[in-house]
């Protein structure tokens, strides 16, 4: 069984170069040859989440994990966590500023179409103390040969 | 690979110029290029034809894979297909003084653009106003009309296919005019036609392979403005100095002279500056597109209707095939928009009725775009991918380039793949040295 991972680093508060890590990982699964369809959820995914990093998270990465029947998406930050997953959940909920609005981020969107784009979803997060998102998605039979 | 100096179907290589430095290697925006034993060889079935290289190539060794108007008219009535962007390299001088220099040079007739860039916009227009209601197609929708980005998408970003408008291009339109109504006049005397595309880049010539250069039809050849410039130049001053030449007379609303609207379509954003619709970008320089098609990939833009992408930095004005410099050129535009004003000249009812008999719908679905221009390189297995990484490790990349890749992530898949060898980079062989 073998298994490829690659992470990428995420800086906080940079909007400039936010979505790189999303690029990266879009031009591997690109490379191996993923379904256009496949990997556009798992961009949507990433850069959601990169953008919750960016904007609330601090420092964090995403990390990438192909594995013979799945992908993985794992995004783990430094910030102040989530109070409340499941309200966070809620399509239109929002803990965005001023500032991110101006920007045209906080529509509360985030999260929703994160759970929307992925198979499954693992949130784990306490108060204070960073946020752990991972995304599965599944390959279709036959998945993807070493 | 083979060590060669290798020509595509949209630019042609000197080996003899070739001094190897590479710094076309780093512009190709499909790592199409490598250098082997200090001359650049190309991956020829990844050539867009965005002519990068031709631009920064200081020996000149890159040219475009255009012909030459040899013996022009000779054995066969010569029609020429004007790219509005020809106007431009002529600040000062009128368009009908223009397309009168072409007809001295022994062309037939000369056919202006500006009619099928109307066409094409009306058509746009009510495209993006149906797709409102029906959203048939994606947001943001992308201009077909540079088509080194639809080659760009196929190749780099398939997702995007389903947004590039299916509306034929203007140049398309032209042609198929042309072909329809011009040519049987001909035709039916027995005589040859050759249509002439004049154009500011290398890109308008369709590959060979495509399907449908199979097809019967009159011979077409792609010229580059600046390979008739020096020569038009001389008729053009002599039509200039002499007065009240009168123009010719001519048989096709087309034929006339070019509008302001058409001018404005050398320019970034011209195609946009007269179409009425609600959220428009225009995107223009080769990394800025990557840029933005990333993006758009990514879900972003989704508010915006439609993009208009070129790749040439401020526009088609920007190709390389241009005589003169792209800023002299916009300003000759931006005189002539003032002096013409933009607006149309065809009624928008008569393009309605051949809108519905979908006479303006493009045929290329995102499939046969993908197979025409799509990356065909094997994919990489999760064994290949681990493979590259543990090589990335040994080189600790610095894209250099020594080793004649364009950076160190397409070195690594490249020995992988086999298409090169670890020791080529020059860290890895150094550390091998000290060791000894």
């Amino acid at each position: 069984m073998s298994k490829f991972k690659k992470s990428f680093h995420i800086k906080g508060r940079d909007f400039i170069r936010a979505g790189e890590a999303s690029i990266n990982v879009q031009n591997l699964l690109k490379s191996m040859d993923f379904d256009p369809r496949l990997i556009r959820r798992v961009a949507i995914c990433g850069y959601e989440s990169e953008m919750n990093v960016v904007m609330h998270g601090g420092d964090g990465s995403l990390s990438l994990e192909v594995d013979t029947d799945k992908l993985i998406l794992e995004i783990s930050d430094d910030g102040p966590g989530i109070v409340d997953i499941d309200l966070a959940m809620q399509a239109g909920y929002s803990t965005a500023n001023d500032d991110h609005r101006e920007m045209g981020f906080g529509a509360g969107m985030g999260l929703p179409n994160m759970k929307k784009n992925s198979d499954q979803i693992h949130i784990e997060s306490n108060n204070g103390q960073g946020t752990v998102v991972r995304m599965i998605f599944f390959l279709p039979e036959g998945g993807k040969t070493d | 690979m083979s060590p060669k100096l290798t020509s595509t179907h949209y630019v042609r290589f000197d080996q003899d110029l070739c001094a190897g430095y590479g710094s076309c290697l780093r512009v190709c925006p499909t790592k199409a290029i490598r250098v082997k034993k200090k001359k650049a060889i190309r991956i020829v079935e990844q050539c867009i034809g965005c002519g990068e290289c031709i631009r920064i190539c200081r020996e000149g060794a890159v040219s475009a894979a255009s012909q030459s108007p040899k013996e022009l008219g000779k054995n066969h009535v010569a029609i020429a297909l004007v790219s509005p962007v020809l106007y431009a390299q002529f600040p000062g001088v009128m368009p009908k003084d223009v397309l009168l220099g072409l007809r001295h040079m022994g062309f037939e007739h000369t056919i202006d653009m500006s009619y099928f860039l109307e066409i094409f916009q009306f058509a746009t227009e009510e495209f993006i106003s149906r797709n409102r209601k029906s959203q048939t197609a994606p947001w943001p929708l992308i201009s077909p009309v540079c088509p080194v980005v639809v080659r760009l998408i196929a190749f780099r970003f398939p997702n995007l296919l389903p947004n590039v408008l299916p509306v034929l291009r203007p140049v398309a339109l032209m042609a198929r005019e042309v072909k329809s109504h011009l040519i049987p006049e001909y035709s039916k005397k027995g005589k040859d036609v050759v249509l002439y595309y004049i154009n500011p880049c290398p890109t308008k010539k369709e590959p060979a392979h495509l399907p449908r250069h199979k097809r019967p039809g009159p011979a077409e050849v792609a010229l580059g403005i600046n390979d008739i410039y020096p020569e038009l130049v001389k008729h053009v001053e002599q039509i200039k100095a002499a007065d009240g030449i009168p123009f010719y007379q001519t048989r096709f609303e087309y034929e006339t002279c070019a509008t302001g609207n058409a001018s404005m379509w050398g320019m970034s954003g011209g195609e946009i500056a007269d179409m009425d619709i609600d959220q428009s970008l225009a995107v223009s320089g080769i990394e800025e597109t990557i840029s933005y098609l990333e993006k758009i990939e990514l879900g972003l833009f989704q508010d915006i209707e439609y993009i208009e992408f070129r790749t040439c930095r401020e526009g088609c004005l920007g190709g390389v095939l241009n005589a003169i410099d792209k800023y002299l050129a916009k300003g000759a535009v931006q005189k002539m928009v003032k002096r013409f004003g933009l607006g149309r000249r065809l009624h928008r009812e008569n393009i309605m009725r051949m809108y519905e008999k979908g006479e303006f719908q493009s045929e290329k679905k995102p499939a046969k775009l993908t197979s025409l221009f799509g990356a065909h390189k094997e994919a990489l297995s999760i064994d290949n991918m681990q493979k590259i990484e543990k090589v990335m490790e040994l080189i600790q990349g610095t894209d250099c380039s020594a080793c004649g890749a364009p950076d160190c992530r397409t070195f690594a898949e490249d020995v992988v793949r086999g298409n090169a060898a670890l020791k080529e980079c020059l860290f890895v062989g150094a550390r091998a040295g000290k060791k000894d």
